[in-house]
Parts: structure tokens; C-alpha cells; sequence
């Protein structure tokens, strides 16, 4: 990951200031910097969102597409996720480099969608044990400035609240065998339930005490970080222990107690914010790319 | 110390068109980092696709199984085996092992019950009732290495691997009858010299078919 | 998907038999003992087989057995780094690469390293490296600073099951109840601390906690039995002078 290097005394006075809750920024320990989001972003895709935190910045467009179901599971359709550190973010990422977290972001993104209630993949089934819809989740870093999986997870959230999945409508025809129609009408379609998808928080230790949206200097100071996405109820999907050191136990409870509060806390706002937006229907105005 | 471990895993397919009745055996060996230091992560290398192909070479020619007994239905169902070979311990000589390890995990593989269901065409698998499959060779295979045309050595151990100048594998069924020859580069080798091999090779053969039938008879007994 | 030209291939599709049984699948009660006899909600860890010093190519080896489960680990090296651009030269590094054998599941795996061994991989080095010194060169062997000890549950509804076995962890019980997920720890037992943390599922805060503290209790259990090997292994190795 993106890296930057911090030298003693500026390692010294982060970790004084963490210690007073007081951070560099003028941030308080589970304090988030300023989130910007906006949906509808790529118009060929059927959700998009764009997530900007602080200086990180990241694109999810999600495509649907009809596909046969895992044959372990007839009924439901599937998620399938994929995340793309172009060498934009960072130059680290250039040639293969970006690749190895590429799979850590994605497969920490299926263990976080790993169970029934995030999403009710029962919904997205056509007709059970041959066609289903599968959603396409890409995730493209455009800036790398920390933080990576809280705003990816959010930016998630947003293009799944996005997305439009077109009507389907199921007949039979003379052989008994079924065909599948699309509806033509582009405002007749079905909307999911994102109320149970969880937000991904990201407690990074930092001398003795833990703090929320970590920026690069302050990971720098850190030995290991704990992630955990969380859902609106306050129940855990997926954690995760990141990073070379080791915690103990009593501080990974706190982190767990401290990253709950925090995530549940998210999920209220951004709702709020993305049926806002969703009302401002066309009128709203485009911010794109250049704000 | 060589170590290789065989796993065999059957699988249901649709015959090719131009054998619908036969079934398809598909080994494949990994000489995996784990084995030994000379091994990198990756793709196979060309040792390990050098023996795959080895090993699929004896299974055609030995005819140890048949294709044709893999098949269910004719032209509709046939059973797949993939025979996955893994080495765990690369003492030299993996060929050998590979060889053995596979007809003993033949020896011991049971197929459950196949019967296709004619209204839906369907395969309905019956897990109760299993059989064995019929071995009709017992390839063994034996491994010679040549230091400068005269000495031979039986077995060669990782370290004489790599110091010979030639390598040689003999593969021979119970009938004494030769099934595959291996001789990857090097250097030449008198005729004398590889009847010797052979003759050898049979022995080897009657010596390992007898291990592999109690070993075989040791599991029925303790099931 | 790209074509594997360097294997032997065979048909295209294939499929498992056991999509096409024709008695579906036997489900757990949810409650009472578990397949193998062992108590539900207690740290009822599987008997293990432990074996050091097997693979005579290895710098260091280990085998262990707990169940079906078969595992066999080798560690080599040093090796000249082959990044040398950006390698920081004061210490070592650990890289880690964990893969299944094709037939090593119900379904035939491929021979392709999927992503859930890359995972897998990742998550076994993120527990591993803390325990090591890196900083100091290899000697005679590694210096570390404490033993890597792991315990996984899986908690279904009130109920949970400690190291469970394949059918147990995949195994999806059906009533739709909540606190349902699998956690996996890895844990210094003399250093209290723990070095990996992974779960996933949907589960309360109280039950993961509780879970982390019932897989640490996991953890001591089958730290005297690594200790144990580990300690055959070496007096195998330089057998203590005999007393004459």
C-alpha cells in the first residue's frame, strides 16, 4: 500500500497528540475527516458512486448481468467484487504492483457480504437453477491518501443504493420452456434494499490508544489496525487483523466496542444523505470530477 | 525419503464426439516449492510438466485402465478421473514414486452407482453402493542413473540426480512386457546396457506389485 | 478463464457427483452432540497429530493431523531477495504461500491458486510475522519471540462449535437465525497477545468477544502438544548425553 515515511520526531509528536485526542488535523480520535459522495456518477454503468475522504478518492460502478447461479446455491444471485488500484492512486501501483491489494481489498469485500442479511441475494434470483443477476461490484482507487476500505465500503453502499436492476418479466412459451423478457420502459425497475449492507471501519492502534480514519502519517505510526464492517444494527460481518504487529486481547475489545459505535453511528447520515440526493432527482446538479 | 502423495477425484462429463464411449483420465504431477528448495512458486515447471506427461504416456500405453470402462451411457455420461499427484519430499527419483503412488490409489478408488434418469437425462448418483475399478496392468516403473556410460545406479537419490550424466526410466507391467521408456537426453547408452535395465526393471515390477496387493489387502482387512 | 497449457487437461466441464444424490445430504441437529462426538459449546478441541522434521529437503518441517484434516508446512531459505531495488536491507522477510490439493475438498479443486488460498496465505503471514524476529539474521535457526498458537469457532445462533471440522463449517443451518459467522484467532500464548483475527458471518459485538475469548482458551489447549513435539524434534535431533 501506499506508504510515506515518517521520521522519529514526527512519529513522536502524532503519538503525543493521539495520546491527548487531539490528532494532526485537529481531529478527535474517532473523529472521520470531510466525506463527499456522490451517485450517478458513470451513466453507462447501473449505479455508480464516488467517494472522496480527505485526499482518497474512489469510483464503484456496478453493472448487472443475467448469469446461472452457483450451483451450491440455485436460488440466489451473487456479488462478484473486484477492485482496481490503477497506478493513478500511487505510482506504486504501476505493472503488477497494485495487484496483491487488489485481492486483499476484494476478498475482505466478499467476507464482509459473507452471510444473509447484507444483502438479499434471494431477490436477485430469476428463476431458480438457471438465471439469476449477477452484480458486478468494481472498485477503482483514483487517490490513494488512507483509509482505503472505509471508503470503498461506503462507496459500495452508495452505488448499491444506486443501482438499477431492470424488471423481468417470466413467460411461458408453446414448448413449456420459459423466456426471459427485459423490460423496455428504463424507469421500470427494481431498486435493492441496501438498509442491512454493512460500512467497513478501520481502527488503526496507535501508541496505546486507536484512531478512526487513519491518514498515511499517522498509519506510518501503527503497528497493526483492526477492520470491521459493521451494519446499521450494530452487528459485525467481518473483521480482520491488518498490518505486521500484534494487539492484545484487551485492546482488540475495546477496538471491536469502539469501531461498533463509530459504524453504527455511519449508517444513520449516509441514508439520510443518499435519499436526499435521490430526491433532488434530475435537477441535481453534476459535480463530477472537476470539484 | 521421496514422498508423493496421489489423490484421485471422479467427476461426471460428457464424452467428446469422437470417443462417446470412452471416459477421460487426466493426471497431472505439481512438484510444488513445498518439496524442495529448487522449486519456485508458479506455474509448473518444465520438470513437472515433463512428468505429467510421463505419467499420462503410461497410462495409455499400459492400458492399466480402460477408457472405455469410464464410460456410463454411451455418448452421454462418462466418468472423469483426475489423478492429482503431488510430491511432498523430492529425494530424486520422483518418477518411480508418481508411478506407484498412482496404481495404488487406483487400486483403492471406489466409484459410487451412476444411473441416468430417462425422463429428465439426468445422472442420479447412488453413494451407498461403490465399486472398484478394474485394473487390468500393473505398470511399475523403475529409474536408472548412467555416470559416464558404464556405472548404473538403481534409485538415484536427489543428490546423485544431479551429478549423473543420463537418466533412464523403464516402465514394465506384470506380464514383463514394456510399457514405457524414458531417456531424457544425456548421454548414449549401449544396447547391452538397456537390456540389463530392463531385465532389472521386471523384477522391480513382481517386488512393488507385491507390496502394492498387501498393502491394498491390509486396507480391505481393516475397514 | 485462461487456458492451462502447462498440465495435462481433461474435459472442459465437469461435475461433482455429489450435485446429483439422489438422497439429499444429511443435515446436523442443531442441538445435542456433534458428528464426532464432541460437546457443543466447549473449548472441545480435536485430538492433533504433530510431527516436526519430516520433509528431509526442508530447512524446517512440520506435519499435523486433526481429524481429516491433513496439513504439511516446509519452511526454506535464506534466498537472495529478488527485489532488490526496494528491499529494505536491515531485515529479513517472510513470504508465505498455502495451497490445497486439488482433491484435498468435496469439490475438486483447480490447480490454479484460487483466491482463498491467496487469502489464506495473507492471513497466515499477517499471524506469523509479529512472532518473528526478522531484524535478526538466521543463524541456526529462527529466533522468535513466542509460539503462533490458532483456534477458529463457529457460532450458530446461541450455540457454538470450537475447531470445526469441513462439514461444520459448511454447513448452513437453515432456520434464518442471527449470529451466525465463523472467527479465527491466532494467539502468543506467553506474550497474551494476539497476532491474527479474522470473521466473517453476522454477529453481535458481545458474541465476538466472547468468541475471541473462547478461541484463546482454545489455544492453550493444544499448546502443550505443539511444545511436546517441538521438544521430541529437538532431543531427536541432539539426543541429550546418556548418563554413564
Amino acid at each position: 500500500m501506499a506508504t510515506v515515511q515518517v521520521s522519529e520526531a514526527e512519529k513522536v509528536y502524532i503519538l503525543h497528540g493521539i495520546r491527548d485526542d487531539l490528532r494532526v488535523d485537529g481531529r478527535g480520535c474517532e473523529d472521520y475527516r470531510h466525506m463527499e459522495i456522490e451517485t450517478d456518477v458513470v451513466s453507462n454503468t447501473d449505479g455508480s458512486s464516488k467517494v472522496t475522504l480527505g485526499h482518497t478518492v474512489v469510483l464503484v460502478g456496478i453493472k448487472t448481468e443475467i448469469g446461472k447461479p452457483r450451483p451450491m446455491v440455485p436460488d440466489e444471485g451473487y456479488l462478484d467484487f473486484f477492485v482496481d488500484c490503477s497506478a493513478n492512486a500511487t505510482p506504486e501501483f504501476e505493472g503488477r504492483g497494485g495487484e496483491e491489494l487488489g485481492t486483499e481489498l476484494s476478498n475482505t469485500l466478499y467476507r464482509a457480504f459473507n452471510n444473509k442479511h447484507s444483502l438479499d441475494l434471494k431477490s436477485l434470483c430469476i428463476s431458480p437453477g438457471e438465471h439469476c443477476w449477477v452484480l458486478y461490484v468494481d472498485v477503482l482507487l483514483l487517490q490513494c491518501d488512507g483509509n482505503l476500505y472505509d471508503a470503498i465500503s461506503i462507496a459500495i453502499k452508495a452505488a448499491l443504493f444506486n443501482t438499477k436492476i431492470p424488471r423481468v418479466h417470466i413467460s411461458a412459451d408453446d414448448e413449456g420452456g420459459r423466456e426471459i423478457e427485459l423490460s423496455d420502459d428504463p424507469y421500470d425497475c427494481v431498486r435493492l434494499n441496501v438498509e442491512n449492507v454493512p460500512c467497513i471501519v478501520t481502527l488503526c492502534k496507535v501508541g496505546h490508544r486507536h484512531v478512526v480514519d487513519a491518514t498515511l502519517q499517522e498509519k506510518a505510526c501503527s503497528v497493526a489496525s483492526l477492520i470491521m464492517s459493521v451494519t446499521h444494527r450494530g452487528t459485525v460481518t467481518c473483521t480482520r487483523k491488518v498490518g505486521g504487529g500484534s494487539l492484545d486481547p484487551e485492546s482488540i475489545f475495546e477496538m471491536t466496542e469502539a469501531g461498533k459505535r463509530v459504524g453504527k453511528a455511519l449508517h444513520a447520515p449516509l441514508m439520510k444523505l443518499l435519499q436526499q440526493e435521490e430526491s433532488l432527482g434530475r435537477k441535481k446538479q453534476k459535480v463530477g470530477f472537476l470539484s | 525419503n521421496t514422498t508423493v502423495i496421489c489423490g484421485i477425484k471422479a467427476e461426471l462429463a460428457n464424452p467428446t464426439v469422437e470417443a462417446p464411449g470412452k471416459g477421460y483420465i487426466v493426471p497431472n504431477v505439481d512438484l510444488p516449492p513445498l518439496c524442495s528448495s529448487r522449486f519456485r512458486p508458479g506455474p509448473p515447471g518444465e520438470q513437472a510438466q515433463a512428468a505429467s506427461q510421463f505419467i499420462a504416456d503410461v497410462i495409455e500405453s499400459s492400458e492399466v485402465i480402460q477408457a472405455e470402462d469410464l464410460c456410463i451411457e454411451r455418448g452421454k455420461l462418462c466418468w472423469v478421473l483426475y489423478c492429482d499427484l503431488m510430491c511432498l519430499d523430492y529425494d530424486g527419483n520422483v518418477l518411480d514414486a508418481c508411478v506407484i503412488a498412482l496404481l495404488a490409489a487406483l487400486k483403492n478408488t471406489q466409484l459410487p452407482e451412476v444411473t441416468v434418469n430417462t425422463e429428465t437425462c439426468t445422472p442420479v448418483v447412488n453413494l451407498e453402493k461403490r465399486h472398484g475399478l478394474n485394473i487390468h496392468k500393473h505398470p511399475v516403473g523403475a529409474s536408472f542413473c548412467v555416470f559416464d556410460d558404464s556405472i548404473l545406479l538403481v534409485d538415484p537419490t536427489a543428490e546423485e540426480e544431479s551429478l549423473l550424466t543420463s537418466q533412464l526410466t523403464v516402465v514394465t507391467d506384470e506380464a514383463a512386457r514394456l510399457c514405457a521408456v524414458h531417456k531424457p537426453g544425456g548421454t548414449s547408452l549401449s544396447g547391452e546396457k538397456l537390456q540389463e535395465c530392463i531385465s532389472r526393471a521386471t523384477v522391480r515390477q513382481k517386488e512393488i506389485q507385491k507390496l502394492i496387493d498387501k498393502v491394498i489387502h491390509s486396507v480391505k482387512t481393516s475397514q | 478463464m485462461p487456458v492451462d497449457t502447462k498440465r495435462v487437461r481433461g474435459p472442459e466441464v465437469s461435475q461433482s457427483p455429489s450435485l446429483f444424490l439422489c438422497k439429499p445430504a444429511k443435515t446436523l441437529p442443531p442441538d445435542g452432540l456433534r458428528a464426532d462426538g464432541r460437546q457443543r459449546d466447549q473449548v472441545d478441541v480435536r485430538p492433533v497429530f504433530v510431527r516436526c522434521g519430516l520433509v528431509s529437503q526442508a530447512k524446517g518441517s512440520a506435519y499435523i493431523e486433526a481429524g481429516n484434516t491433513k496439513l504439511i508446512c516446509c519452511v526454506y531459505g535464506p534466498r537472495e531477495t529478488e527485489r532488490k531495488d526496494e528491499t529494505d536491507m536491515k531485515c529479513g522477510r517472510l513470504t508465505t504461500d498455502m495451497r490445497f490439493t486439488p482433491f484435498s475438498c468435496q469439490e475438486r479443486g483447480s490447480w490454479i491458486q484460487g483466491s482463498h488460498d491467496k487469502d489464506l496465505s495473507l492471513m497466515l503471514h499477517e499471524s506469523l510475522q509479529p512472532a518473528l524476529c526478522l531484524h535478526k539474521y538466521p543463524h541456526a535457526g529462527i529466533e522468535m519471540y513466542d509460539l503462533v498458537l490458532s483456534c477458529s469457532i463457529r457460532q450458530d445462533g446461541t450455540s457454538y462449535v470450537v475447531d470445526p471440522s469441513y462439514m461444520e463449517e459448511n454447513s448452513h443451518s437453515l432456520v434464518d437465525s442471527e449470529n451466525q459467522g465463523g472467527l479465527t484467532v491466532a494467539y502468543l500464548p506467553s506474550l497474551n497477545q494476539i497476532s491474527g483475527l479474522q470473521s466473517d458471518g453476522d454477529m453481535t459485538e458481545d458474541t465476538l468477544t466472547a468468541g475471541v475469548r473462547t478461541c484463546i482458551e482454545g489455544c492453550f489447549k493444544i499448546y502443550p502438544v505443539i511444545q511436546h513435539a517441538l521438544a521430541r524434534a529437538v532431543r531427536r535431533a541432539a539426543p541429550p548425553p546418556s548418563e554413564s
